[in-house]
């Protein structure tokens, strides 16, 4: 079975940020240095030269790049700085372009304007809904919510409203991000490959997922520990903070100001340091540009740190301004934290570098399943 | 004493000695029963030096050229070739059995295959045993 | 014959020999063999200690002969010849013997291995006795050069001897100068232009008063020898002309490799699959278009066609690699948006800058695939109207695993540079061997590339093997400055250990005429003996053993000497058995 070449493929490559993808000349010297490469999974060479032939099917029915945690050796060992990680994480965002079935993520990996205008165009749609669409269905809260001076937020924000909210968009995140991991196992494990995985290996090895979500034990085989334990707090501090909102609001959302020792306000906290801490590592690391994972920034990169990083300040802010009773600034924040959350999570999750939450441990579980795999 | 079979060798300055030295520096180790004697081509080799070699007890003889096409001196190893043949057949007749001399084409980069036809030509020797006629040179050798 | 003293040398060279020899015991038996003076060992015999040593006792012990059992005599024969001619006597009377490579490197049982040494010094004590001292000889040299071939290296190599105020008759086969470097577009890795280089040269071979110049014109045969040679030159203007020349320099050039005979890739079946030299003409000429007047969308480079493939050319022609990058700038530089496919077995960037220009290319968005150049070569085959290209070529692309089919509308094979076919006829005109590929031999591959095993014939640029403008052109003044070096001498050294002949034993029969390779004998009716001509012998020996009568004698290789050596080479082993 032989494959047509697709020289065309490399100019759509360059927009996911491949570079010179052409001074690679094989030698093999990335693959010998990572120390995640391994018999069956070989990367990043083998990954380069598909790329550089531009089979699109054959990349698109790899798990490698996923395995892949960016420690940067091989680009620091590559004799003729081809770059092997920033190839490898360029390849991420065009798989996740590739298991995308509505086209979007690749609409938004390409092109900055369509990212912006999507988030900007979310982002008054969240404005609107609090200035216009609320207020007309009867929730008066210019002059009701400051007339007494205390900070009323259920009733800015009715927490049954944006609870429905909340869930309705997770499910829809979650609905798209699914069926994009089912595109994803379906070209790694049946589309391109003459073998199948029975059902019990399945269930075998889900626990892997589990494991791997939590505790991102590849990760830690790269050498820079200290990374591997900032990124474990920031995706700490984001799921607590996604499921305390999504599942638990009514709890979590309160007008009475509880005290700093009850678990509502701790769980926050510790998810407002892991975030703030993972942030700051990140983008302090993308600024200096000393390790070579953070030296090539894609703007999704920069968009994802940025927005990420407005969520919380706004969030914190609105913490500030709740607890010393200054209602006005209190619901500026909430509808700007809002503004910002959405598109975030909207565009975010599915299609662009967040995705990697549940790529990254699904892939780990995919290669399992690939290893337990017999000819069909 | 055991039988210790006796190989003495021509071998061409331009390939074959320089492949023997090849196999030295290449410490490549063979049977330590050889003896070499170097010429400048293997168009050099008369019959009475293999007569000889034989008269004085050598149990086996081997020329050594370059490789057809490879002489140092054009075609001094074709030159060698044609003689060799009639020399075999008048060995032959004199008894000596006609794997006690040999010919072969060693380059100045074959200093495996020297080693190796050392080594295999020993083990045939080994397995013809002495040479037949050299009871009766010796008594001759002796009268002289 | 005054009574022989023989001084003999035995070297531990350090633990070399010692450790697998017992140096001192085979010092020790030879001392009783008869004429043997003195006999010694030393830690190492080729220090200037050791050959002193040599000296000294030539001088106190009044030898006449020497013998060093040492190291190979291809490694220091000519060291201890001329020790013992500074002592005063002749550096032929002298033997070595090789207890070293072919002895206590190769062996492993210390008895047996001295026990051999003995044997092999025995029989250089026993050949010795009947050296006899060589007089040196040389010969005058006509300072004209005759200069074969005018393509870059044969034009470089007539414009230094011409500078230098030597005669030079450049004769060349074709109505042409320039040779293969005439047909290049551009040169790598600076991409400077072939025309720019060559033209000059033409102009000034074509008028520089110390070269004449002979085009269509084919040397049939060169008589004579090193310093005094003669051929006939036939012109379409004059006639026939005898030329009188001292030196020759060989630089016939290559041909292209005519890749018809590879199917694979169907070279004369498809139109728009072209060789590298076809495609240097396309570049020339400025039209990059296919067959069907289009532009070119997809190209496709072969590398290594003909080379490097048992079934064609087992040898790497050296240039291809960076001509076929070389191309890459071209391509670019006309067609923008064109793929272009490096289809290569291994990228070669051996020269200086070559890397860096490897490098360089990789950056033209080129894409590189390589395939196996034994197992299995990429099939062109016609495309379907559905393709949109002209033609596809399959292959099993090595550094991904996969069988892919590359589409493309032009392919250019990079051929194989093998030896023309008429080198055989300069062969026999000028005495010259070739290797098993019929690139003309050097005298040593490293240390004297650009002579040839004939005296005052020199062989460069690509009839020595495939190499590039600047080899060739080092090579041409290599050998230029080796032939300018022997005219300012006005003579040069001659072969001494040539053949003679013992006229009253000749019998007339003239069997050593027919195997002299070098045309050395004629027979002298007068004499009604043959006769040798020293000058034209190397030294071969092959008459000697030819000559029914015994009446050739091979100077330091005579049968007396050589019978000696069978004699004590048996000597001691005789005893044993």
């Amino acid at each position: 079975m032989s494959v047509r070449l697709n020289p065309d493929l490399r100019n759509e490559l360059v927009q996911y940020g491949i570079g010179d993808w052409n001074a690679c000349y094989h030698c093999g010297t990335c693959t010998a240095m990572c120390p995640l490469s391994e018999e069956g999974f070989l990367f990043p060479r083998k990954k380069i030269r598909l790329m550089q032939m531009g089979l699109g099917d054959q990349l698109e029915a790899s798990v490698e790049p996923w395995l892949c945690y960016y420690c940067g050796d091989c680009t620091t060992t590559c004799p003729r700085d081809a770059n092997p990680g920033e190839l490898m994480m360029s390849l991420r965002r065009f798989m996740t372009s590739r298991y995308d079935w509505t086209g979007l993520s690749k609409k938004f990996y390409t092109s900055e304007v369509w990212e912006l205008a999507w988030i900007i165009f979310f982002a008054i749609l969240v404005v609107l809904s609090f200035v216009i669409v609320l207020p007309s269905f009867g929730f008066h809260y210019t002059s009701e919510l400051t007339a007494d001076g205390g900070v009323k937020v259920n009733s800015f924000a009715p927490i049954r409203i944006i609870e429905t909210f909340d869930w309705a968009m997770a499910i829809i995140v979650a609905t798209l991000l699914m069926s994009n991991i089912l595109r994803m196992y379906y070209a790694i494990i049946w589309k391109h490959t003459n073998t199948k995985v029975s059902l019990w290996v399945h269930i075998r090895e889900l626990w892997l997922l589990i494991y791997n979500f939590m505790v991102q034990p590849k990760f830690s085989k790269c050498d820079s520990k200290g990374y591997w334990v900032s990124h474990w707090f920031l995706m700490s501090g984001y799921t607590i903070m996604f499921i305390v909102i999504v599942v638990f609001l009514p709890w979590f959302q309160t007008e009475e100001i509880l005290p700093v020792y009850d678990p509502q306000r701790l769980l926050g906290y510790y998810a407002t340091f892991g975030l703030l801490f993972g942030l700051f590592i990140a983008i302090v690391g993308r600024v200096k540009k000393k390790e070579v994972k953070f030296q090539f920034s894609h703007i999704s990169d920069w968009l994802f740190l940025a927005m990420l990083t407005l969520t919380v300040i706004t969030g914190i802010l609105i913490h500030i301004f709740r607890i010393n009773g200054m209602p006005m600034a209190t619901y500026i924040s909430y509808i700007a934290h809002m503004a910002i959350l959405v598109p975030m999570i909207l565009i975010e999750v599915p299609f662009s570098k967040w995705s990697h939450l549940a790529y990254r441990p699904f892939a780990v579980y995919i290669a399992q399943l690939k290893k337990n795999a017999v000819p069909r | 004493m055991s039988y210790r079979p006796t190989i003495v060798a021509f071998l061409c300055n331009w390939c074959a000695y320089t492949g023997a030295d090849l196999a030295g520096t290449s410490r490549l180790h063979y049977a330590p029963n050889i003896r070499i004697i170097r010429v400048m081509c293997s168009g050099r080799v008369e019959p009475t030096f293999i007569l000889k070699a034989f008269q004085q007890g050598a149990d086996g003889v081997l020329v050594c050229g370059c490789h057809p096409g490879d002489c140092h001196y054009h075609e001094g190893n074709y030159k060698c070739l044609r003689r060799f043949k009639l020399i075999q057949k008048y060995v032959d007749q004199m008894g000596i059995e006609k794997d006690r001399l040999r010919l072969e084409w060693i380059s100045a980069s074959e200093g495996q295959q020297f080693a190796e036809l050392v080594n295999n030509m020993t083990k045939t020797l080994l397995l013809l045993g002495p040479v037949k006629i050299q009871r009766s040179l010796e008594v001759q050798h002796l009268k002289q | 014959m005054e009574e022989p003293r023989i001084g003999v040398y035995v070297c531990w060279c350090g633990t070399n020999i010692a450790k697998m020899v017992d140096v001192e015991q085979v010092a020790d038996e030879v001392s009783k063999l008869p004429h043997v003076t003195i006999s010694k060992t030393y830690k190492y015999m080729c220090s200037d200690p050791g050959q002193e040593l040599i000296i000294k006792d030539i001088r106190g012990h009044k030898l006449n002969r020497v013998v060093v059992a040492a190291c190979s005599p291809r490694i220091h024969e000519l060291t201890f010849r001329k020790a013992v001619e500074k002592a005063g006597i002749n550096p032929y009377l002298f033997e070595m013997a090789n207890i070293r490579e072919q002895n206590s490197w190769v062996h492993t049982d210390r008895t047996e291995a001295t026990s051999k040494a003995l044997d092999l010094v025995v029989a250089a004590i026993r050949r010795v006795q009947y050296h006899e001292p060589l007089q040196k000889r040389s010969v005058n040299v006509d300072p004209a050069t005759l200069v074969l071939g005018g393509g870059i290296a044969g034009m470089a190599a007539a414009l230094e001897i011409a500078n230098a105020g030597k005669q030079v008759y450049l004769v060349e086969k074709t109505d042409r100068l320039g040779g293969q470097v005439a047909k290049f577009d551009l040169t790598f890795p600076y991409l400077s232009s072939a025309r720019q280089l060559i033209q000059p040269f033409i102009q000034r071979t074509e008028n520089h008063p110390n070269i004449d110049l002979f085009l269509n014109t084919e040397i049939k045969e060169v008589t004579g020898y090193i310093g005094n040679f003669k051929s006939k030159v036939e012109t379409a203007e004059n006639g026939t002309i005898e030329l009188n020349f001292g030196n020759i320099i060989v630089a016939v050039g290559l041909k292209p490799f005519n890749p018809t005979v590879i199917s694979e890739y169907g070279y004369g079946q498809f139109p728009d699959v072209i060789t590298s030299l076809e495609f240097e003409e396309m570049l020339s000429n400025g039209h990059l278009l296919t067959k069907y007047g289009k532009e070119p969308r997809n190209i496709a480079i072969i590398h290594c066609v003909g080379s490097r493939n048992k079934k064609y050319h087992e040898y790497c022609s050296r240039v291809c690699c960076m001509a076929a990058l070389k191309f890459v700038h071209e391509i670019r530089a006309c067609l923008s948006s064109a793929n272009i496919f490096e289809i290569y077995a291994d990228m070669r960037a051996y020269g200086k800058g070559h890397e860096e220009f490897y490098a360089l290319t990789t950056h033209k968005q080129i894409i590189f695939l390589m395939y196996d150049q034994q197992e299995s070569l990429p099939v062109i085959r016609q495309a379907n109207r559905n393709d949109n290209c002209n033609m596809i070529i399959e292959m099993d692309e090595k550094l991904s695993g996969e069988s892919i089919e590359v589409p493309v509308d032009m392919v250019v094979l990079m051929v194989n540079m093998e030896a023309h076919e008429n080198v055989k006829e300069v062969v026999r005109a000028v005495g010259v061997s070739l290797c098993g590929n019929q690139f003309f031999i050097e005298k040593h591959p490293k240390l004297d590339p650009v002579a040839t095993t004939t005296g005052g014939v020199f062989i460069v640029g690509s009839c020595q093997g495939p190499k590039d403008i600047p080899d060739s052109v080092a090579q041409a003044r290599a050998a230029a400055a080796r032939i300018l070096a022997s005219i300012a001498q006005g003579s040069v050294a001659v072969e001494v250990t040539t053949a003679s002949v013992i006229e009253h034993l000749c019998c007339g029969c003239q069997t050593c005429i027919r195997v002299c390779p070098y045309d050395a004998i004629s027979y002298n009716e007068e004499k009604q003996a043959s006769e040798i001509n020293e000058v034209l012998c190397k030294g071969c020996g092959t008459c000697g053993s030819a000559c029914p009568a015994g009446a050739i004698l091979s100077k330091h290789f005579t049968d007396t000497q050589i019978l000696a050596e069978i004699t004590g080479i048996m000597s001691m082993s005789y005893k044993g058995a």
